[in-house]
């Protein structure tokens, strides 16, 4: 295990080097600067825009840009903040938190409701055609619209939840947080339960069909035991792969959640850097995004080997 | 709420999580909190370094001057507003000119210390110093050197005559006791919380949440100022979440709702929606250079009387707005209401098209020597008024055989593409500031980068006539040649005006001495005055 640690750490560094060599020249590609806002204000002349600009180290040549990001990057300063000079690292580490808080409530929504919903929609024809439907509505669901229906229907016209924030401003206790939690966390959740169960479904459904299952049935093994015990396991660990790379995405698709519930994690600074073409961040961003990817990868890697040892034999 | 949701809520016996969402601030005195849906986070709450509408900050920093309800330059920390005939005015020999600022006494920073002339001088010295990232430096560079003769006495000597030097101090002083000597770029402490001598103080900046300022003891205008203890702005950028946390009560004020969201808002009985006539106009820019076709005055004309200004503010903008024919806008002191007009009159549009040669082709769409009238409308995308009144145009230019198509752009890209001219027409409104200048959009000199003129627009006449105005520091003088100055503008349409921007704010039935502001004053610039009515 600990070789697969070393290989996988030493296999990402070049292609960390090239990530940030391409997000780079996709984020400048894009129109517009982090001075086009100042644009906008007719007062803000072309003398100070010159003035920004180099002092911002924007009139450098790209390449001297990108040499000068990595180096500073590689010595773990993450700069400045084009938008409001605070460092970089202050800014997302502040967010950290929030997100987690999400992505987190909304992952274990997603499996509360994904494990039994694929487990009985393997074995039971009629709950499948019906969680078929909900799934297959639940995987096209059009986030940004779904949230503002939930916003409408709970906050809006029903008033049982607050519309968006994390807490109530000198609100307290948990009773308010969580409250706060429910709206945003489902939201997440509903896309990635419905196609967690669905991918679970079809890998129980696999397994039921093998012989062995068939021998343990004719050897009178209980159905409960015979789902639980025998067919579960063998479905898990493709599953839990597929959870923890989505757990990742996951965590990007909060993007859209967390600035339709002003939920202050690092989704909604994403896109409000992206707005304001917020270099520094949008770098920091992407790679800390990358290196999660590639973390999450590694254990879902050593998640399936713990859990099934037919993989240990291999590596 | 609807009589089958009330049903359904009780039908399902819902308390769920109800006793912990409940607003807080019904229970609250009137004047404790005031929370504000704000649809953006502050970069930063130093007013010279923001580059956007200083609301919260002006709370806490205060000008020497500010802009009333009326647009009025109004004292704050001076005591007076120098101009030309009270002596506050002094026009040098040298083409130079002397401002000098008396200061309002008995006014102290918030930590005590007392506020003076010397911290006029700091706040031009260190942005004229030039390695501070200040948004605008516009005017400073002006200014050759400051004299303080006294404490409560600051002479601002200026190499040239400089029109707008009144409002050069709207965005207030920096302390000198706290920031000489340190790199304003990095000073996060004065940056997330200035010292102000304004009526309220930032108590606490939760990052991505909220912005919360407290009351200062001992304000300048008196114990009694301000009246509401505690304000709150919550970032909600997403519009549809501030209107629905409005329309919920979680929050109580929202300020510049959109004008769409404004029929929806007229129902809620806790609401009264404020509306100032706006200082800035929506308009359609015409790039000569980019498109030829627009340098013919007959062209121009013409389409401005191709268009239904009035179907659209009544339909589409729901009568939220008033028609303007110019750029400076009525409540400016400057303001010519007497110019050319050009009514909607399809027939007399296509006259004048057929007199300047452009003849209408078999598919209807008019040409002159192998090329068609035919160009690109640029917008900013995201704005459903602005995008259906950009199809109005649309289709009004059709009916005269003009054949437009529209692109919405996004608002970080579209900046880029009027700076470099990439583009044929635009619909869109400047932020103008309470100033009358509109050199900047008009001179011949000043087409992008050197200013504002988007239109590529030359006239001789109309340039020397902007630059005299600019050069007069007497505010009547200048305002006749702003008027001349108008009426040429309306008479040549380098753009084709349409409508005032309105601004809407959302406040509580309840608050008092709310006036709005039409200017990037804002509406909190009274807001030591605001005063929640006894229940």
């Amino acid at each position: 295990m600990t070789r697969l640690i070393v290989r996988r750490c030493a296999q990402s560094v070049p292609l960390l080097f090239v990530i940030s060599l391409l997000v780079f020249a996709l984020i400048h590609a894009a129109p517009g600067g982090p001075l086009s806002t100042y644009l906008e204000n007719p007062n803000v002349r072309p003398e100070d825009i010159a003035r920004l600009r180099q002092a911002m180290g924007l009139d450098r040549s790209l390449s001297a840009q990108y040499v000068a990001w990595m180096l500073a990057f590689l010595r773990g300063d993450w700069g400045y903040s084009f938008a409001d000079g605070r460092p970089v690292l202050e800014r997302l580490t502040e967010r950290v938190p929030a997100t987690l808080e999400l992505v987190g409530a909304a992952s274990l929504i997603a499996l509360a409701l994904a494990l039994p919903i694929g487990v009985f929609a393997a074995t039971h024809r009629r709950f499948d055609r019906l969680t078929t439907f909900l799934t297959v509505a639940g995987i096209s669901l059009p986030v940004f619209w779904f949230g503002l229906i939930l916003q409408l229907l709970f906050a809006g016209w029903l008033g049982w939840l607050p519309s968006s924030g994390r807490a109530t401003f000198d609100g307290d206790g948990i009773g308010d947080r969580l409250a706060h939690l429910v709206l945003p966390a489902t939201l997440l959740a509903a896309v990635f339960a419905a196609a967690w169960s669905r991918y679970l479904r079809r890998a129980m459904q696999h397994i039921i069909g093998r012989p062995f299952i068939r021998a343990a049935r004719a050897r009178g093994v209980r159905r409960t035991a015979l789902l639980l015990r025998h067919s579960l396991p063998n479905a898990l660990p493709s599953f839990v792969t597929v959870v923890l790379l989505d757990a990742s995405i996951m965590a990007s698709g909060a993007v859209v959640t967390e600035s339709i519930f002003s939920w202050p994690g690092v989704g909604s600074l994403f896109a409000e850097s992206l707005v304001k073409r917020d270099y520094t961040v949008l770098m920091a961003f992407l790679m800390c995004g990358s290196i999660t990817v590639m973390v999450l990868n590694l254990i879902a890697d050593i998640a399936v080997q713990l859990i099934d040892p037919r993989t240990r034999d291999v590596s | 709420m609807s009589a089958t949701l009330r049903h359904l809520r009780l039908a399902l016996g819902v308390p769920l999580l109800v006793a912990c969402t409940k607003d807080a601030s019904r229970t609250r005195a009137p004047n404790d909190l005031l929370t504000v849906g704000y649809d953006r986070e502050p970069d930063t709450m130093n007013r010279y370094a923001t580059h956007i509408l200083e609301d919260i900050e002006s709370c806490v920093v205060e000008g020497l001057v500010t802009n009333d309800e009326r647009m009025r330059v109004v004292p704050v920390l001076a005591s007076e507003i120098p101009t030309v005939s009270n002596g506050g005015v002094r026009l040098r020999a040298d083409g130079g000119m002397d401002v000098t600022w008396k200061l309002r006494p008995n006014v102290r920073w918030h930590d005590g210390v007392p506020h003076t002339s010397a911290d006029v001088k700091f706040t031009v010295d260190a942005i004229n110093k030039g390695d501070w990232k200040p948004e605008s430096v516009d005017g400073f560079d002006r200014i050759s050197s400051v004299d303080t003769p006294d404490s409560l006495t600051a002479v601002v000597h200026y190499r040239e005559v400089y029109a707008p030097y009144q409002l050069q101090f709207v965005r207030g002083t920096l302390p000198r006791h706290v920031l000489e000597g340190q790199d304003i770029d990095r000073a996060s402490a004065y940056n997330r919380a200035p010292l102000g001598t304004g009526p309220y103080r930032v108590a606490e900046w939760k990052t991505g949440e909220y912005i919360l300022l407290e009351r200062v003891p001992n304000y300048w205008r008196g114990a009694e100022y301000p009246k509401i203890k505690r304000i709150l702005f919550k970032f909600l950028t997403n519009t549809t979440t501030r209107i629905n946390q409005l329309k919920s009560g979680e929050v109580q004020m929202v300020a510049l709702v959109p004008w769409d969201k404004v029929r929806e808002l007229r129902a809620s009985p806790a609401i009264r929606l404020n509306q100032v006539v706006g200082n800035g106009y929506e308009h359609v820019s015409l790039n000569e250079k980019r498109f030829p076709a627009f340098s013919d005055l007959r062209v121009r004309r013409a389409l401005a009387h191709a268009i239904d200004r009035e179907t659209i503010v009544r339909t589409i903008l729901d009568g939220l707005v008033q028609i303007v024919n110019g750029p400076i806008q009525p409540l400016s002191p400057a303001y010519e209401a007497k110019v050319a007009t050009y009514p909607f009159n399809p027939a007399k549009a296509r006259a004048m098209l057929d007199e300047a040669g452009w003849t209408v082709g078999a598919d209807g769409i008019r040409t002159k020597a192998g090329s068609a009238l035919r160009f690109e409308l640029i917008t900013q995308s995201g704005f459903a008024i602005r995008e259906n009144v950009a199809q109005t145009i649309q289709k009004q230019f059709r009916d005269v055989g003009v054949d437009m198509r529209v692109r919405l752009v996004d608002g970080t890209s579209i900046s880029g593409l009027w700076f470099n001219g990439d583009f044929d027409a635009m619909l869109h409104w400047w932020q103008q500031g309470a100033d009358p200048e509109i050199t900047l959009f008009f001179a011949a000199d000043r087409a992008p980068p050197a200013g504002r003129n988007i239109n590529y627009f030359r006239d001789d006449s109309l340039t020397k006539l902007l630059y005299a105005s600019d050069r007069t520091a007497d505010v009547d003088a200048r305002a006749v040649l702003l008027r001349i100055a108008q009426r040429r503008v309306a008479e040549l349409v380098p753009e084709l005006p349409l409508y005032n921007t309105s601004k809407i704010d959302a406040v509580p039935v309840t608050l008092q001495h709310f006036t709005g502001n039409p200017t990037n004053a804002g509406p909190f610039w009274n807001v030591y005055a605001w005063d929640f009515a006894p229940p």
